[in-house]
């Protein structure tokens, strides 16, 4: 009853199907590509600049109109006090630094690996990183009491002849925030330098073409130039993995160091690169979706597939998450001390215990419960709700880390709440900000990296095994 | 390498490292009536400045000494506890002093004593989250001294301005000003020659200060292990401060 | 040499230009006297070009090195003006690893950004050979002939694919 031969027909559906599903596998010319980018760019609907102008609005007057305000009258004009002295501005540094994880997470550990699904996005994701360590800066130094002396921090031969405090883990982050923010730009911009040149080749004139021109530095794409480029690409992908992690770790120090209970625990660490990385692939996954919906060409160049590649690696962070946040509270839990079982009380049963609760159920249960399904994690906008709601849960457990745990300490006498004031203002205009430095780079600096696309799809074909076709890749590089 | 000496270290360790300090104070929490001469008293000597109902009752006043009153059962069979002192217990280990980045936290260690530097403070509120015994206070604006207190500035006390940390300093303006004297004199610093402003002002002299290298000192002569106690001793911060309660 | 002439020829693919680049050799050109441009990282092995020659590793490993030895500074800056806290030593041992590996780290990255610069002699706005169609996918090679057989050269690259052969001129990118 079976025929033995397949039909000509179904094989080519077969074809057809692999082509619509994989951008590696549907490749266009080069040059239409670059149109495709180049057209991305410079469509501008009214909308944009809508969106931007308010945005722009926002950040002036929730940003830097707060915090002017703020740096003129003290910080009694923001909720922290004792003994809350760490309140939402560390809570939005730790927020931004955990997004810019996903950009290094997504574009270095995905390319030592030679994952191919992350060709389209590396860009997308890198910049992440860049404008989001930009809001964790601000953050940190909105938090300082003393701003405008914040220069002190750093190590630099002065009158005072004093040195940075090195036992200090602030003095560590500060390090470690500098070099990672320094790292990540350079590594922005070197797979960057040949989408300027194609940008530079087919810009006509205008301020558009010098600005091309400086950026792309003169690069032409001889042998010499690729060999440099890709051999500093390859130092730079392993080497920012364990910048990363440092980061993060020194974040989580900062906390872990403190004689504090809940505090002072030794897998803070991990935790803390894990939360980062669960966070920042929400976002990855929130930005994608975003650009893809509202950019020009991006439908061809962002797929369900990659949905579908980041939901399954939300998935596995985020039972990577629920396992460390489980090791940490156990070990609390059994612990006995009485400070230690008071706070956890107080995170449960306090007033503040919604967040408890709803920071389990968005970071644990909606993922697992969505993200299992092939079909509804590659669909852009389910994956972003769920990208959106981890977001959501990855602040609340900040926000319980940091001002909730800060009410519980070993005098009870000072126990006292924490209400936000003007950090409400600032904390908005520093998410404003981020996606108006978005959405600025998306209309200047091609945000796919087309040579890369072109690059996979040369490495990519489909084989015949018996009757059934398959993808293949051949190692280039 | 030195030999490990198990009595130099943990509790006999540490109790052998409280009996090097230089300069101390035994609070006795049976005498304390709770009156808060002391805490007027401490600001008026180390200008203090007033925060105002509104944020002193959100967690912002700037005392460095503060009573803490508890009570135990269900209202209204309630039954005090003794009131507890609570100031800056100058610790040998102080957890402030190794988070602040700028080295505006720091130990003396001529004094033995934590000090603040505050023209060094950039704000970043590390050694207060970092204090066990949350005495450090922060300078949340700029306030205002309304007539006539204006007039009573302590010359001896820098006045702070907004974002930066403060907390007590055993009075150090007053051990300086000893020890000017004694060098002037010749000699060491007598036990007794001058105290605190806190425990010059309590009535019950629950609050005692002196020299803890003096042996025949009044401090020392209270402090012994077996009748005081240290506040979260079990820290490991080597407090200056010993406390009796139903003593 | 008055007598040589830099010629251009641009392919649309891999597989002629490989071509070209044989024919070349073979009509006595050394690989030193050929370059090739291409808008995609073409590997010197596809087209059977000598490894090319990159400080970038030596640069960043000096980098790495000199970034330590600055973080060794910044570990002994205490000395310069002692300053006990909270009764650890004046030089904290686990909080001196921290230091090292980030100005490490610092040092390499910084070093391999910059290799990039020196090695390909970045940023350069002189005008240069170029053209722009290889950002389109294509590949071009430039090579010297002598100006007297510039024919010959000419019709090898056209019988290998070439879609153009012209004399190539430094134009402002």
């Amino acid at each position: 009853m079976a025929s033995t031969t397949m039909p000509m027909e179904h094989a080519h559906s077969e074809e057809a199907h692999l082509r619509e599903q994989h951008l590696m596998l549907d490749p266009r010319p080069r040059g239409e590509m670059n149109a495709m980018i180049m057209e991305a760019m410079h469509y501008t609907t009214w909308k944009f600049w809508v969106v931007a102008a308010i945005l722009g609005a926002i950040v002036l007057v929730g940003l830097f109109g707060s915090w002017g305000y703020m740096i003129a009258e003290g910080l009694g004009v923001a909720g922290v006090n004792r003994p809350v002295f760490w309140g939402i501005f560390l809570v939005n540094t730790v927020f931004w630094i955990g997004i810019s994880h996903a950009g290094t997470f997504i574009s270095a550990i995905l390319r030592v690996f030679k994952s191919e699904f992350r060709r389209p996005f590396t860009r997308a994701a890198e910049l992440m990183t860049t404008f989001g360590l930009v809001q964790a800066g601000f953050s940190i130094f909105m938090h300082m009491g003393r701003v405008w002396l914040s220069y002190w921090l750093f190590p630099y031969p002065n009158q005072r002849q004093l040195w940075p405090n090195f036992h200090s883990p602030l003095s560590w982050d500060l390090l470690a925030i500098t070099t990672y923010l320094l790292a990540s730009t350079m590594y922005l911009f070197l797979p960057l330098i040949p989408d300027l040149a194609m940008a530079r080749d087919r810009t006509a004139g205008g301020w558009r073409k010098n600005f091309y021109k400086v950026l792309a530095l003169g690069f032409r794409g001889t042998e010499g130039e690729w060999t440099h480029l890709r051999n500093a690409m390859n130092i730079f992908a392993f080497a920012i993995i364990p910048v990363m992690f440092s980061v993060h770790t020194i974040v989580s120090w900062d906390f872990a160091v403190a004689t504090r209970p809940g505090w002072n625990s030794t897998i803070f660490g991990p935790y803390f690169v894990i939360g980062a990385l669960h966070s920042g692939m929400g976002a990855v996954i929130m930005v994608l979706a975003v650009v893809r919906a509202t950019m020009k060409n991006m439908k061809y160049f962002i797929r369900p597939e990659h949905f579908d590649a980041i939901g399954k690696l939300m998935l596995i962070i985020s039972m990577g998450w629920a396992y460390f946040f489980f090791n940490d509270y156990m070990v609390q839990w059994y612990g006995g001390d009485k400070w230690t079982e008071a706070l956890l009380h107080w995170h449960e049963a306090g007033p503040m215990g919604w967040m408890w609760f709803l920071m389990l159920i968005v970071n644990v249960a909606i993922p697992w419960l969505v993200l299992w399904n092939k079909r509804w994690r590659s669909n852009p906008w389910i994956v972003f709700v769920v990208g959106l709601l981890i977001n959501v849960g990855m602040y609340l457990e900040r926000y319980i880390i940091i001002p909730i745990s800060l009410t519980i300490n070993r005098m009870p006498f000072t126990w006292r709440m924490y209400e936000p004031g003007i950090e409400i203002p600032l904390s908005i205009g520093t998410l404003a900000f981020f996606i108006l430095l978005y959405m600025i780079a998306s209309k200047l600096i091609p945000l796919v990296p087309v040579w890369e696309v072109q690059e996979g799809q040369m490495a990519h074909s489909m084989k015949k095994f018996g009757r059934e076709t398959v993808v293949t890749v051949s190692e280039l590089e | 390498m030195k030999p490990i000496d198990l009595n130099e270290m943990g509790a006999i360790g540490a109790i052998a490292q409280e009996a090097e300090g230089k300069w101390g104070m035994v609070i006795d929490q049976d005498l304390c009536t709770g009156c808060q001469a002391c805490v007027a008293a401490c600001s008026m000597e180390n200008n203090i400045a007033f925060v105002g109902e509104e944020d002193a009752s959100y967690g912002r006043s700037l005392q460095w000494i503060r009573i803490e009153r508890f009570w135990e059962g269900e209202y209204p069979e309630v039954k005090m506890t003794p009131f507890q002192p609570m100031l800056c217990q100058h610790c040998h280990n102080a957890p402030c002093e190794p988070v602040c980045p700028v080295f505006a936290a720091v130990h003396s260690p001529a004094e033995d004593l934590n000090l603040q530097v505050y023209n060094r403070c950039v704000g970043t509120r590390y050694c207060a989250n970092n204090c066990p015994y949350q005495v450090r206070v922060f300078n949340w604006r700029d306030y205002e001294r309304p007539e006539p207190l204006n007039n009573q500035f302590n010359p001896d006390v820098t006045v702070r301005r907004r974002g930066i940390m403060e907390k007590c300093t055993f009075c150090l303006q007053r051990i300086h000003r000893a020890e000017d004297l004694a060098k002037a004199e010749g000699r060491e610093v007598r036990d007794g020659e001058f105290t605190t402003a806190c425990a010059q002002a309590c009535p019950a002299d629950a609050i005692i200060f002196g020299r803890l290298d003096d042996p025949e000192s009044r401090v020392n002569q209270l402090s012994k292990p077996d009748r005081g106690y240290q506040m979260l001793e079990e820290l490991g911060t080597v407090p200056r401060i010993t406390y009796f309660k139903e003593g | 040499m008055a007598d040589t002439v830099s010629l251009l020829a641009v392919f649309p693919d891999l597989e002629p230009a490989a071509d070209a680049i044989d024919k070349l050799r073979s009509l006595g050109l050394a690989h030193d006297q050929m370059n090739v441009i291409s808008g995609i990282p073409v590997t010197e092995a596809m087209l059977g070009r000598p490894s090319q020659w990159t400080n970038v590793p030596r640069l960043a490993l000096g980098g790495a090195i000199g970034g330590f030895l600055v973080g060794l500074f910044l570990v002994f800056t205490p000395l310069l003006y002692f300053v006990p806290v909270g009764g650890q030593p004046i030089i904290p041992g686990p909080p001196s690893v921290v230091l090292l590996f980030e100005l490490t780290m610092l040092g390499l990255l910084i070093s391999t950004f910059l290799g990039v610069f020196l090695d390909s002699t970045f940023p350069s706005y002189r005008p240069m050979q170029y053209v722009p169609e290889i950002s389109d996918g294509k590949i071009a090679v430039f090579f010297n002939c002598p100006e007297d057989e510039r024919e010959r050269y000419t019709q090898a690259m056209t019988d290998s694919g070439a879609e153009t052969v012209k004399e190539a001129e430094a134009q402002q990118l």
